[in-house]
């Protein structure tokens, strides 16, 4: 949670809002914020902490684990129309990358920003060449991966 | 149901603590409707991964 509150900074500054979400109670979260994430992060954790009591959020978005009781670490990009964009889910023990976050950010802003004229490639980071899907680059999509 | 990329998102009401403001709220997905967001889910407080 240290890890994601890193990059609140620019997850703002990309106008993304965050909702955490844990089968706690809103009282479990606020101190659990107080007693130790407020001194692992300054100013404390940085997003809403939505509690998700019997899993129902989970269960609508698949992440939900019956037997452990609690929802898997799943990550959902929605865009301003309330459409996913991406997903993805680990295994309880598994951590996240932040910096794949921030990337997923900013290459689904830079489609959408391009009307769809725009594809972002593998690996794809801002200020790399994006594709251009038009029948003139089949077979010449090596040109823009050398460039 | 099987959620992939493309669908909506199913909307929800919650409650929800806002540390920054430090009280209690209730959180409506849709009414963040014209933002980006991202719904982080993670297993339970006070845990370390």
């Amino acid at each position: 949670m240290a890890a994601v509150a890193a990059k609140a900074e620019e997850l703002k500054n990309l106008g993304v809002e965050v909702l955490a979400i844990s089968i706690d109670s809103p009282f479990v979260h606020k101190v659990w914020n107080e007693t130790e994430l407020s001194k692992l992060i300054d100013g404390g954790f940085p997003f809403v902490m939505v509690s998700d009591g019997a899993g129902k959020i989970g269960q609508l978005y698949g992440v939900y684990d019956q037997e452990a009781m609690v929802n898997l670490r799943g990550t959902f990009l929605i865009d301003p129309d309330g459409v996913i964009q991406t997903m993805e889910i680990h295994n309880a023990p598994i951590g996240r990358n932040f910096n794949e976050l921030v990337r997923r950010v900013q290459a689904a802003q830079h489609v959408r920003n391009s009307g769809g004229t725009e594809a972002a490639p593998a690996n794809w980071e801002p200020g790399k060449p994006t594709l251009k899907p038009d029948i003139k680059i089949a077979g010449k999509v090596y040109e823009v991966y050398k460039s | 149901m099987c959620l992939r990329p493309g669908l909506k998102a199913p909307d929800f009401e919650a409650d929800a603590y806002d540390p920054k403001a430090g009280e209690l709220k209730k959180v409506k997905l849709s009414d963040y409707r014209g933002k980006w967001v991202i719904l982080f889910f993670y297993p339970a407080d006070f845990t370390f991964v």
